[in-house]
C-alpha cells in the first residue's frame, strides 16, 4: 500500500521540485508511527506470554519476588515440565481427556457444517431458509447460560453426566452456527456453474461433493477445524459444570480452579502446564495458518 | 440419492403428464437432500433449542435438583419473584456497565489497528502482524483469564511490579488493586477481553476493509484530504455495516459472559462480577438445594432483557442505514 501511496506523489514531486519534501515527509512520518504502533501491540501480545514462560523456568523463592528477571534459573530448564507431568495427579488423565473431546468435537462439527454448508448453498433444499434463520438467531440469544440447565437434564437422560466423551455433543452444538456459516460463506465462493455441470454430467450430489466440491473448500475447512479446536480445547462452562471427579476434567477447568501458589501447583509448575496447554493451539495454528489465513480471506468471516 | 439427482429427462414413466410428474420429482428430489442437513439439526436441536425450552419448562416448576422432591408446576411464580429480587437486577445492571465498557473498545482498537495493516506496504510483515495479533486468539479461554489474573497479580503481577518498583508511581500501599477494587475490576477485565479479541476483531475489520475500492482513497487523497480525514470520511462510513454487526454481537456475549466471573470473582454477591449469569449458575449447580427453577427463570428473564436491546439495537441501525 505504502507504494501506491507514494507513486503519484514521487511523480509530482519531479515536476513541482522542492515542495514536494513536504507530503514526501509526512508518508514517512505516518509509517513510522504506523509501525510503532503495531510493534507495540505486537509486544503487548508477546510479553504476557513470554513472562509466563520465564516463569515456568524460575526457582521457587523467584517465582514469589516482585522482580522480572530471576537471579535463579531452575537447573534443567525444564524441570518443572517433568515434574508436573509425572507427578501432579490426574494431570496426564485431564490432558488426554481434552485431546478426546477436542478431536470428537472437531471431527463431528467439521463433518456436519460442510454437509450443512453444501446443502444451503448449492442443493434446492426446502426449508432451508427456516434452518439460516433459527442459525442466525442463536447467535442472538445466550443460549450458553439460559440452555445450560437444560443441556444438564438432557445429559443426565442420556447418563452422559461426568462422562467426558458425553462432552462432545454440546461442544458441537455450541459451535454448529458458526461453523456452518463460515462453510456457507466459503460454499458460496464456490461457481454455481461448476455444481450445475457436475449435475448434467450425470454425477450424484454425494458424488460432487466428495470429488469435485470439496477440494475447492479445503481452506474453509482448514477454518472451521482451528475454531472448534480453540472452542473445544478452551471450554469451560460445561465441562465445569457437567464433569464431578477432578479425572473426568478437562486441562483448562483443571488449571483454572488450580488456585495456584502451593504444594504441587507452585506458581512455577502451575506455569509449565499453562505452556503445555497453549502449545497445542499454536502449533496447529502455526502448521495451518498459511490455508487458515487463506480461508479467512475466501470469504469465512463473510459468512 | 445417486438416482434421484440424476437429470430429469432420462427414465420418465410416460403415463402421466410430464409437468406433474415434474413437480413431483422435483419435490423428492428436494426432500431427498435433506440428510445433508440432519448432523446439523441433530446437534442444534438436540443440545441447543431442546435445552433451552427444557429449561423454559424447569422454569415453571418448584424444582431443588437436590431436595430429592419430584417438581410441581407452580405457573409464574419464580417470574414473579425474580421480578422482584433485588439482587437479579442488580446483577442486570453490573452486566450493563461491563458491556458499556468493553464494546467500544472492542470496536476502536481492532479497527484502527485493521486500517493500519492495511496499509502497510511488505506483505510479509502484515502477514506477521495479523499471526502474532491472532496468537491470543488461539489461547483457551480459561488461560486467558489465569494469563492475567497473573498480571494483574499483586505479589508478583508484572503490571505493578512496572508502576511500582521500576516507574515509581504509587507504593506496595497504594498499588492498584486490579481485581480486587470494585471500581476497577470491570476495567481490568475489559482490557482483558480486549487482548483476547485483538487478532480475531482485527481480522473483521481487515475482511471489511479488502471490500473499499482503492481508488476512492486515491481520488480523495489527490483532492487534499489528509489521513486523519480519509479515515473519517471514506473507512469508517464503510465498515459501519461490520462495525453494527460486531457491536450486536459482542453486546450479547458481553452480556452473557459468565467463565470469566467464574473463575477470577468467585461468589461473592457485593463484588462487581457477580452479575445475572454467576447468580444463575450459582442458584443451580452452587449451593444449598440448587433450586433450578428459579435459577431457569433467572436465566430466561436474563435472555429477554438482552433481546429486547438485541431488537432494538436492530431496529436503530436499520432505520439509519
Amino acid at each position: 500500500m505504502t507504494q501506491e501511496m507514494s507513486v503519484p506523489r514521487a511523480g509530482s514531486s519531479a515536476m513541482i521540485g522542492v515542495e514536494a519534501w513536504h507530503p514526501r515527509r509526512r508518508i514517512a512520518w505516518w509509517t513510522v508511527v504506523r509501525h510503532a504502533t503495531l510493534v507495540f501491540f505486537m509486544l503487548i501480545v508477546l510479553l504476557p506470554l513470554f513472562w509466563v514462560l520465564l516463569l515456568s523456568a524460575k526457582s521457587l523463592p523467584d517465582a514469589y519476588q516482585r522482580y522480572v528477571w530471576p537471579h535463579l534459573f531452575v537447573h534443567p530448564l525444564w524441570v518443572n515440565y517433568e515434574y508436573a507431568w509425572q507427578k501432579i495427579p490426574t494431570l496426564r488423565q485431564n490432558y488426554l481427556n481434552s485431546v478426546l473431546v477436542t478431536l470428537g468435537t472437531i471431527v463431528c462439527a467439521s463433518v456436519a457444517s460442510v454437509l450443512g454448508g453444501y446443502a444451503l448453498v448449492h442443493l434446492r433444499t426446502p426449508a432451508k431458509n427456516v434452518v439460516v434463520a433459527l442459525l442466525v438467531a442463536s447467535l442472538f440469544f445466550p443460549t450458553r447460560v439460559t440452555a445450560l440447565i437444560g443441556i444438564y437434564d438432557v445429559q443426565s437422560q442420556l447418563g452422559l453426566i461426568n462422562k467426558t466423551w458425553g462432552l462432545i455433543f454440546p461442544y458441537t452444538a455450541l459451535s454448529v452456527a458458526i461453523s456452518t456459516f463460515i462453510m456457507r460463506g466459503i460454499f458460496e465462493t464456490v461457481p454455481r456453474e461448476i455444481v450445475e455441470s457436475a449435475k448434467v454430467d450425470g454425477a450424484s450430489s454425494w458424488r460432487t461433493l466428495l470429488q469435485i466440491v470439496l477440494p475447492l473448500v479445503r481452506n474453509g475447512i482448514v477454518v472451521v477445524v482451528i475454531v472448534n479446536f480453540v472452542a473445544a480445547w478452551g471450554e469451560y462452562l460445561l465441562a465445569l459444570t457437567l464433569m464431578n471427579d477432578l479425572s473426568r476434567k478437562t486441562l483448562p477447568v483443571v488449571i483454572a480452579t488450580a488456585s495456584g501458589g502451593m504444594g504441587a501447583w507452585v506458581w512455577p509448575r502451575l506455569a509449565s502446564v499453562y505452556i503445555m496447554a497453549i502449545i497445542p493451539g499454536l502449533v496447529a495454528f502455526g502448521i495451518s495458518q498459511r490455508w487458515f489465513m487463506r480461508g479467512l480471506q475466501e470469504g469465512a468471516l463473510k459468512g | 440419492m445417486a438416482v434421484v439427482d440424476r437429470p430429469f429427462d432420462a427414465h420418465l414413466p410416460g403415463t402421466t403428464p410430464r409437468g406433474q410428474t415434474g413437480a413431483v420429482r422435483a419435490l423428492t428430489k428436494a426432500l431427498l437432500t435433506w440428510p445433508y442437513l440432519i448432523p446439523i439439526l441433530i446437534f442444534f436441536i438436540g443440545w441447543q433449542i431442546y435445552p433451552i425450552f427444557l429449561a423454559l419448562k424447569v422454569s415453571f416448576t418448584d424444582e431443588q435438583f437436590l431436595s430429592g422432591q419430584a417438581a410441581h408446576w407452580i405457573g409464574f411464580q419464580n417470574y414473579t419473584t425474580v421480578l422482584r429480587d433485588h439482587l437479579f437486577w442488580l446483577g442486570l445492571g453490573r452486566a450493563a456497565i461491563f458491556t458499556a465498557l468493553f464494546v467500544p473498545g472492542m470496536i476502536m482498537i481492532p479497527m484502527v489497528l485493521a486500517v493500519m495493516i492495511d496499509k502497510v506496504g511488505s506483505n510479509r510483515i502484515a502477514t506477521l502482524y495479523r499471526l502474532v495479533l491472532l496468537i491470543p486468539a488461539m489461547i483457551p479461554a480459561p488461560l486467558i483469564f489465569l494469563l492475567w489474573r497473573w498480571m494483574y497479580d499483586l505479589r508478583i503481577g508484572p503490571i505493578n511490579y512496572l508502576l511500582v518498583d521500576v516507574l515509581h508511581l504509587y507504593t506496595i500501599q497504594t498499588q492498584p488493586q486490579w481485581l480486587g477494587d470494585p471500581h476497577l475490576a470491570f476495567f481490568s477485565l475489559a482490557i482483558m477481553e480486549w487482548w483476547w479479541g485483538l487478532g480475531y476483531h482485527t481480522m473483521f475489520f481487515l475482511a471489511g476493509l479488502a471490500t473499499v475500492p482503492r481508488d476512492l482513497f486515491d481520488a480523495a487523497r489527490l483532492d487534499g484530504a489528509n489521513e486523519w480525514r480519509l479515515f473519517w470520511g471514506i473507512t469508517v462510513p464503510r465498515l459501519l455495516p461490520v462495525i453494527l454487526v460486531l457491536a450486536v454481537l459482542r453486546f450479547g456475549s458481553a452480556m452473557a459472559v459468565i467463565d470469566e466471573y467464574l473463575i477470577m470473582g468467585a461468589f461473592d454477591r457485593t463484588r462487581p462480577t457477580y452479575t445475572w449469569t454467576v447468580y444463575m449458575w450459582d442458584q443451580a449447580f452452587g449451593g444449598g438445594m440448587q433450586p433450578r427453577g428459579y435459577a431457569a427463570a433467572i436465566g430466561w428473564l436474563g435472555a429477554i432483557a438482552m433481546l429486547i436491546v438485541v431488537i432494538g439495537m436492530f431496529y436503530l441501525f436499520r432505520s439509519r442505514d
